[in-house]
């Protein structure tokens, strides 16, 4: 909140805090330190009374420490030099003889983000880890995770692994908990902290004396952990039995998604926990907190993906109650479309009619669609309550009406007489671009069993010159085509201005070349024009393909209590894909080199890439970033599989072939500069299957050729010319930009 | 598996759209991270709709709304978002237990003890010290009092000495407790969500029910709680010191407390057959074609209250926005109406069977306009003391491990919940 005189703030604080009258009045002192907090966390730059507050923490006040303490952890990476003065006050309370005082003063040392830190932090964190007080071990567990990210992760302190391993039987659970997070983060070049079978049963062991979020994130962790026989598994299900009904949901939720995947070989175990997590989910579908509820109705759809009929009987759950926000009332219209069956559909249709009268367009809108959803079952019934809609006249209900008898129609033909005979007067309440091609599209397709459609189309035909959306135009041209083809007395003289106006006067070029098309298609002879325009008027078996059969459990269990379910899997995907790729080198992408890019594109999505015919088999997955030095070792250890030399002219430009690799996902691991001779390239990506391509560029001077050499982590020949046509499209194509 | 590296950072935004507090547990987020949120505030019209989730290119943002405050939490990596939502509820019920509010100005009074608070609730962006008992020991809450003595000695709000409850083995429970009145309080709290159509009959009800506990006992006492009819419960989730086989086996809650104020249980009953509805509503709502006045007309009685006596009871409804103005008389209690918000407000009190409150009069509409397609809903808020609606009762209390003979009390509320009465 920048606001003016902010500097003569800081100006005048500066004054107070250097005024040895302040400084000997203890209270005062305090509060003009705290004013310096205050103007900070308003978001005001106070960097600049930095060696003054340092000064400050020299005291015996705890509160005024704990304030120069967030001070200095907000500050200190701007005024590194600054800091290390700090760092003397700070060693010194590391010993102090109160644990808060040890607690706090490390706690602050470890948050200083500044280089050159973690020399004097070390001694103070091995001491904390022995601490008596479980306050300072707390601390000093996580500080452990903070020096090793302070050393750019590079390499592993062994001894300091083996104490935190240690530490995880350490009697205050807390400790415990931190031990695993601390472990996780300098571990995670590794894939993260072990979960040998002593740990796991430990840690189960422990569950009950860890609060809710240390369960929630055991039961995280225990996720890695694969029981060696059958009967184990099962001791830890009936462990973790309780856990299902706990009062936190997010506890209930880990331990759901733990039980799901423990027993993926069992889908009767997992139907079973399905149907004990149902109450506690209901519940939280009703919980005070709108954000759970939100949560928890995302997670609701997700179960109804694979048992549809699971929450049917308690469908008047998600009956939506008016003072609810929108965005749960949309979760709920959706659970509500996927759990109608024969009991409810009365009841679920009737509630859902009521919403599609709701004040606010947008709902309204969503409650007909949901209304269209259902009528691929239940469609009679459904057609009816739409028609009836249509008589009320409003512009937002008749036009999404409207486009949901189009899709209704596609797909059941059985209705297409309803449909046809409610149509008739909607044109006069449709004003939008999807609503009129919805409209215009179902005339020209349906026409014959409508008696006025040529009238109601030549009055769009009529006012084509203020249409202004392009799209209604063309679907315009093409219904009116088809009406032509069965009712030619009564379309010709308007196809013929239509087409008219589309060549001569339509400024709109696509609309223009559709109408120059059609003329010379008509040209051509009426049987022609028949013969491309004729399709099929609808395909009910398109519907299977719209709404897949029940998918198993395992298909989805991964995702269970993490985002997806709220993003939905198809968005989550580009989503992350977008973090992971802006992110490039940073935190993200080497947090888990291995196992994110397997996370971020779930097994499911990989699946319909290969299924889709137009796409290539073969997928490189984004980043797939290998440290230098597991790429070397990986390097040393592989023989070459393949060999080949390209044409090149001159000079690589490596930054241009960097960018190219990149996008077709390769990444570079070093690169030689531009003009060097020999000129060199190390290149590494991986594909969907995990099989990692190593590759070597090699440029030779005075020698017209980009020799490869590619190696590879599985001996596959398929997968390996796939790579290698991806890596010479790439190479060719930058050889050509330069030639 | 990812790293589970929680929350990065949290702001705090009031609702005309203003950060006004920010904490970064990792590196610091720009506030312009927060620009995602308000395209979203901006999108949403009203404030309530929100989406709690929301991605930028570089995180995720996942908020809760509370007291007309956002609590927003910046996230980097996957996580569990039930956990994350659970979580920053925490923080607004730990502002709310130490300012007695949790206002912006409440917050921003305090804004020291709340950079304490966070500092001590998440380290490194995980979660530590959250139970209220505990924080309390760590930071002591400010009161009148202490902030005039604390002004005059200067002492701290800092606890000198480390919390017992830290060297328990017990989590939850502190060693060393001693109390000179030993008292044991619990108060069942059930709340109505219905939906009652145009006819008045029950389109949906159930109970939502909670057991908070008040325990203020010595040493380690070991409690045994059971109820006439434990049937009636249907799901229930309970506080982690609850022995569930215990409850699966017997059906009695066997538990060591936490000391101080929690909650025992939460459960619900949704067989609908053992739902009362303790309020019945008579209406008359008309709009007239081509009018610019409507008819209105409500009345409220009892049924089913167990003959205990309604009060608290308050009418909202949203009326549509072609409505003007409203001339009403009520029997008894006021009303306001807000013709910006078209909100009516009619604050009851409590309803005598020989005489039962209503509100009547006209409805001035937007002349022109077409008439409103749908009546509006009403949403009702009443209070019934000494009653639980379910008719759940507590049998006993026993208390094992300790000698002395504490003071025990079990009080009975049924509030409604979403009580709506659809016209």
């Amino acid at each position: 909140m920048p606001y003016l005189g902010s500097e003569d703030v800081v100006k005048e604080l500066k004054k107070a805090l250097c005024n040895p009258h302040i400084q000997a009045d203890r209270l005062r002192y305090r509060n003009v330190i705290q004013r310096v907090i205050r103007h900070m966390t308003q978001g005001l730059d106070m960097s600049s009374v930095f060696m003054e507050m340092v000064k400050a923490s020299a005291t015996v006040d705890i509160v005024q420490k704990k304030l120069v303490y967030l001070y200095m952890c907000t500050y200190a990476p701007l005024k590194p030099d600054l800091a290390l003065l700090a760092i003397n006050t700070l060693c010194k309370d590391c010993s102090d003889p109160n644990p808060m005082v040890r607690g706090l003063a490390l706690r602050s040392m470890c948050s200083l983000r500044m280089p050159g830190v973690q020399e004097y932090i070390q001694q103070p964190i091995l001491n904390g880890l022995r601490d008596k007080a479980s306050y300072v071990r707390r601390v000093a567990v996580l500080g452990c995770a903070k020096m090793h990210n302070l050393h750019g992760d590079s390499e592993v302190d062994g001894a300091l692994v083996n104490e935190l391993y240690s530490l995880l039987r350490d009697q205050d659970p807390i400790v415990v908990v931190n031990c695993l997070r601390s472990l996780e983060e300098i571990l995670k070049q590794e894939g993260g902290v072990v979960i040998n079978k002593p740990i796991a049963h430990h840690l189960l062991n422990r569950m009950s004396k860890l609060d809710q979020w240390g369960q929630a994130e055991v039961l995280n962790f225990l996720l890695r952990y694969q029981p060696r026989s059958e009967e184990e598994l099962f001791d830890i299900l009936n462990l973790l039995d309780s856990f299902l009904k706990s009062s936190s949901p997010g506890v209930v939720m880990g331990a759901t998604k733990l039980f799901l995947i423990l027993a993926k070989k069992f889908p009767h175990v997992q139907t079973d926990v399905l149907v004990r997590v149902k109450g506690p989910l209901l519940a939280a579908c009703s919980s005070e907190s709108r954000e759970l509820c939100f949560a928890a109705l995302c997670h609701v759809r997700q179960i109804l993906h694979s048992l549809p009929g699971h929450f049917s009987s308690h469908y008047k759950k998600f009956f939506c109650s008016y003072s609810e926000p929108h965005y749960i009332k949309l979760q709920k219209v959706e659970v509500l479309c996927e759990l109608v069956n024969d009991e409810n559909v009365q009841q679920v249709l009737e509630e859902l009619r009521g919403y599609c009268t709701d004040v606010s367009a947008d709902f309204a809108q969503a409650a007909i669609f949901a209304i269209g959803g259902i009528a691929r079952t239940y469609t009679d019934q459904c057609v009816q309550i739409l028609t009836e809609l249509l008589g009320l006249r409003q512009e937002h209900i008749t036009t999404v009406v409207v486009q949901t008898f189009r899709d209704l129609v596609w797909l059941c033909p059985q209705c297409i007489e309803a449909v046809c005979h409610a149509l008739p007067g909607c044109e006069e309440n449709i004003q939008d671009s999807e609503g009129k091609q919805a409209l215009i599209w179902l005339l020209g397709v349906h026409g014959e069993r409508i008696p006025n459609a040529p009238y109601i189309l030549e009055d769009f035909v009529e006012n084509v010159k203020s249409e202004t959306f392009p799209a209604v135009k063309m679907e315009l041209l093409t219904a009116l085509l088809r009406l032509f083809l069965s009712r030619p007395a009564e379309c010709q003289d308007m196809l013929g201005r239509l087409l008219y106006y589309c060549i001569e006067e339509e400024k709109d070029m696509a609309v223009r070349d559709r109408g120059l098309f059609y003329y010379r298609l008509l040209l051509v002879g009426i049987d022609e024009v028949k013969r491309i325009l004729c399709s099929p008027k609808s395909d009910p078996s398109l519907g299977l393909l719209e709404d897949p059969a029940e998918r198993p459990v395992n298909s989805w269990a991964s995702d269970f209590n993490t985002l997806v379910p709220v993003y939905g899997k198809a968005r989550w995907a580009t989503i992350s894909k977008c973090v992971g790729a802006e992110h490039g080198g940073s935190e993200l992408s080497h947090a888990a080199p291995f196992t994110i890019s397997g996370h971020l594109i779930s097994e499911e999505n990989k699946e319909r890439v290969q299924e889709t015919p137009d796409s290539e088999a073969f997928m490189l997955v984004p980043n797939c970033q290998l440290t230098a030095e597991y790429f070397e070792k990986t390097w040393l250890s592989l023989e070459v599989a393949h060999q080949q030399v390209l044409p090149w002219q001159g000079e690589v430009h490596p930054d241009t072939l960097q960018m190219a690799l990149q996008v077709v996902n390769i990444q570079t691991i070093a690169m030689s500069r531009a003009g060097s001779q020999p000129w060199k390239a190390y290149l590494s990506a991986q594909d969907d299957t995990g099989c990692l391509f190593l590759t070597e560029l090699l440029l030779e001077p005075e020698n017209s050729a980009m020799q490869i050499s590619v190696k590879q982590t599985e001996a596959k020949t398929e997968k390996l010319n796939s790579f290698m046509s991806v890596l010479e499209t790439v190479i060719g194509t930058i050889g050509d930009i330069k030639s | 598996m990812v790293v589970m590296k929680m929350i990065h950072s949290l702001f705090l935004i009031n609702c005309s759209g203003d950060i006004f507090l920010e904490k970064h547990w990792k590196s610091v987020v720009s506030q312009s991270v927060c620009d995602y949120f308000f395209e979203a505030q901006e999108k949403a019209a009203d404030v309530e709709n929100v989406p709690p989730v929301i991605s930028t290119p570089h995180h995720y943002l996942i908020s809760i709304y509370r007291d007309k405050l956002f609590f927003v939490s910046v996230i980097q990596t996957e996580v569990p978002p039930l956990f994350v939502i659970e979580f920053l509820h925490r923080v607004a019920d730990t502002f709310q237990d130490y300012f007695g509010e949790c206002s912006e100005a409440a917050i921003k009074d305090n804004v020291v003890i709340v950079y304490e608070l966070l500092e001590e609730m998440l380290d490194n962006g995980f979660p530590l010290a959250t139970e209220s008992n505990i924080l309390k020991e760590l930071i002591k809450p400010p009161t009148i009092l202490r902030s005039v003595v604390n002004s005059i000695t200067g002492s701290s709000n800092v606890g000198d000495t480390l919390p017992t409850g830290q060297l328990s083995n017990i989590p939850w429970r502190r060693a060393g407790v001693k109390y000179t009145n030993n008292e044991a309080y619990f108060d069942v709290v059930e709340e109505i969500d219905a939906i009652i159509d145009k006819s008045g009959s029950t389109v949906f009800a159930e109970i939502q029910g909670v057991i908070d506990a008040c325990i203020k006992l010595s040493g380690m006492p070991d409690l045994s709680l059971s109820f006439m009819n434990p049937r009636l419960l249907d799901d229930v989730s309970f506080h982690p010191c609850i022995r569930f086989k215990r409850w699966e086996s017997e059906r009695v809650l066997s538990f060591i407390p936490p000391d101080g104020n929690f909650r025992l249980i939460s459960y619900r009953v949704s067989s609908q057959n053992l739902v009362a509805i303790p309020v019945y509503v008579k209406h008359s709502i008309s709009f007239k074609e081509n009018s610019s006045c409507g008819r209105f007309d409500i009345t409220i009685g009892p049924k089913q209250n167990m003959g205990k006596t309604i009060e608290g009871i308050t009418v909202t409804v949203h009326m549509p926005k072609v409505v003007l103005n409203m001339n009403l008389t009520p029997t008894q209690g006021s009303y306001t109406f807000d013709p910006v918000t078209k909100v009516l407000t009619w604050d009851v009190g409590k309803i005598t069977p020989q005489k039962l409150p209503s509100l009547k009069g006209l409805v001035n509409l937007q002349s022109g306009a077409p008439k409103p397609e749908e009546n509006p809903s009403l949403n009702i808020q009443f209070k019934i003391q000494q009653l639980a609606i379910s008719g759940l009762k507590v049998n006993r209390l026993d208390m094992y491990g300790e000698k002395y003979k504490p003071f025990k009390g079990v009080k009975y509320v049924t509030k409604a919940g979403k009580f709506q009465v659809r016209t």
